[in-house]
């Protein structure tokens, strides 16, 4: 366990390295919430509520959803480049697990983007706008729960289709289609609330509105108690299954490895 | 004529490149075409539920969102080399085009055609312009053809330029891609919308700094005439194509003398 937290402070400190990196990333960070903001403001024009949806909860769900997909913004290409070069072989020579290794890596990652990227952005959106506060104290941990399982969604997805550069040449295009799946799916452009409602039936059966709409709406209070228990639990439940898929394809691709010359 | 040789040449040769990986490559072309739907898709969702955003419907919205497809495959085809520039510096794959015989633009504008991306982005072009431009209310007589291919010509000249303007400062800056990546891919990522929606900020940024809102806004509205027009000096309407051919000329000359500042980085 020490080692994989270790792995993760490595990768903060290694971030840390890029001063001009992190002045770009607030930058960058805030101009995508201004723009995003204007454009739901437009969409809302005079209009108070949309389906009891009001303005301020559309713009909290789109900057809380940015702040972790923020997180969740690591190099796809790793496992890739890694097999083209023949490199992974000295993966399976050092005495821990590569899988969690690489999950060490992109949470530590993901902390420095949060820390250093996303609240300096969120901080200067709060000076031109209101966004909804969270709905109890004791909602927080529970949301931070579901935050942390929706994170693991999200790169057991990632990682399942890393794994296929055991078999193909390329996957750089299937994890862009990959991500426009995500990112129209999960709500993260424009929230599932809005869907046209057979799409959003399909959705509650697929792992996409466990990844950022379950934490959202237990942020924003939408849930009762039991319905959060059971939002939890499906969160979960994909997790394990995702889990399962993952170790099968890890263990056939690493099986049928074959690295030329060295 | 010569010139002319060497550029289909050229082109044939970025083909047979791409072509070596067949299956690659068209996975990579509908990647392409598919992350670029993406945002048509949304607002296409939006607009079911909400109508319409600051009086453009979806019809309006698709046909704003053409012109910047249609415009960025000729883009991406002729300056592929020019959009990764800093790279190239950094290999030091520049100083080969200086012991050619040709003009360094020139060669540069030929090379490596990004096809994939190029039909990727044009194939979605055609899409949405086949879909939206009998429905928005446009008599497409005469004088609307030729503005409108003057209006493709500009915005391609438009976006060319300001890729020569960020790959000349790779002359003067060793690390150029995030100035790029905020003033260039953030505010492209906006034009998309009708720039009337957006704070005062942005709005001159996408004006008057980097001047998407010529490539598709003001054409769009010479041919549409949306109410929100009016927020806007009407004379942006009528010179959108001419704006693309003084960006693009400026580019050249700050290029030209930039470009004498450059010492190899070595190897």
């Amino acid at each position: 366990m020490r080692a994989y937290v270790e792995f993760a402070v490595k990768k903060f400190q290694d971030k840390m390295a890029y001063r001009l990196d992190f002045f770009m990333g607030i930058v960058n960070t805030a101009i995508t919430i201004l723009v995003y903001l204007c454009i739901y403001k437009a969409l809302y024009g005079d209009a108070g509520e949309v389906d009891g949806i009001s303005y301020p909860m559309v713009a909290t769900h789109f900057v809380i959803t940015l702040g972790l997909s923020n997180a969740f913004h690591y190099n796809e290409m790793f496992l890739q480049d890694k097999i083209r070069d023949g490199t992974i072989t000295n993966e399976f020579l050092k005495p821990v697990s590569f899988i969690l290794r690489l999950l060490a890596e992109n949470i530590g990652e993901g902390a420095f983007k949060i820390i250093f990227h996303f609240i300096p952005a969120l901080l200067i959106t709060l000076l031109y706008t209101k966004l909804c506060p969270p709905v109890s104290l004791l909602g927080l941990p529970v949301m931070f729960c579901s935050v942390a399982l929706g994170y693991l969604i999200l790169w057991l997805i990632s990682f399942i289709i890393q794994t296929w550069s055991f078999w193909l040449f390329s996957v750089w295009g299937i994890i862009t289609i990959k991500n426009v799946f995500v990112s129209i799916l999960s709500g993260s452009l424009l929230p599932l609330w809005f869907m046209p409602e057979p799409l959003q039936k399909i959705l509650s059966f697929t792992p996409f509105e466990s990844i950022y709409f379950t934490p959202v709406r237990i942020y924003l209070g939408e849930l009762s108690g039991r319905e959060t228990v059971f939002a939890l639990a499906v969160q979960a439940m994909w997790v394990a299954l995702l889990c399962v898929i993952a170790n099968m394809f890890w263990k056939k691709g690493t099986k049928k490895l074959i690295v030329q010359g060295g | 004529m010569n010139e002319l040789k060497i550029a289909l040449q050229s082109l044939k040769m970025s083909v047979r490149t791409r072509m070596q990986y067949r299956v690659d490559s068209l996975v990579a072309t509908l990647a392409v075409f598919i992350r670029e739907s993406a945002n048509i898709i949304v607002i296409y969702l939006a607009l079911l539920k909400f109508d319409n955003i600051n009086g453009w419907n979806v019809n309006e919205m698709l046909f704003l969102f053409s012109l910047l497809f249609l415009t960025y495959a000729f883009v991406v085809s002729l300056f592929a080399d020019l959009r990764d520039f800093s790279r190239m510096i950094r290999e030091g794959r520049f100083d080969r085009l200086m012991v050619r015989p040709r003009g360094l633009l020139f060669q540069l504008i030929l090379n490596n055609a990004d096809l994939m991306a190029s039909a990727g982005h044009g194939t979605l072009g055609i899409l949405l312009f086949l879909i939206s431009a009998g429905k928005v209310g446009i008599c497409w007589d005469f004088a609307t053809i030729l503005y409108y291919l003057g209006a493709i010509i500009g915005g391609v000249l438009l976006q060319g330029g300001m890729f020569i303007f960020f790959s000349s400062l790779s002359f003067y800056f060793l690390e150029t891609n995030s100035l790029r990546e905020i003033f260039y891919w953030n505010m492209r990522k906006f034009a998309g919308y009708p720039i009337s929606i957006y704070h005062k900020l942005i709005q001159g940024l996408l004006i008057y700094v980097v001047p998407f809102a010529f490539v598709n806004y003001f054409p769009a509205q010479y041919l549409l005439r949306k109410p929100d027009l009016i927020n806007y000096n009407e004379i942006y309407i009528y010179i959108a194509p001419l704006v693309g051919i003084a960006v693009y000329l400026s580019s050249y000359l700050f290029w030209r003398v930039s470009v004498r500042r450059y010492y190899s980085t070595g190897n």
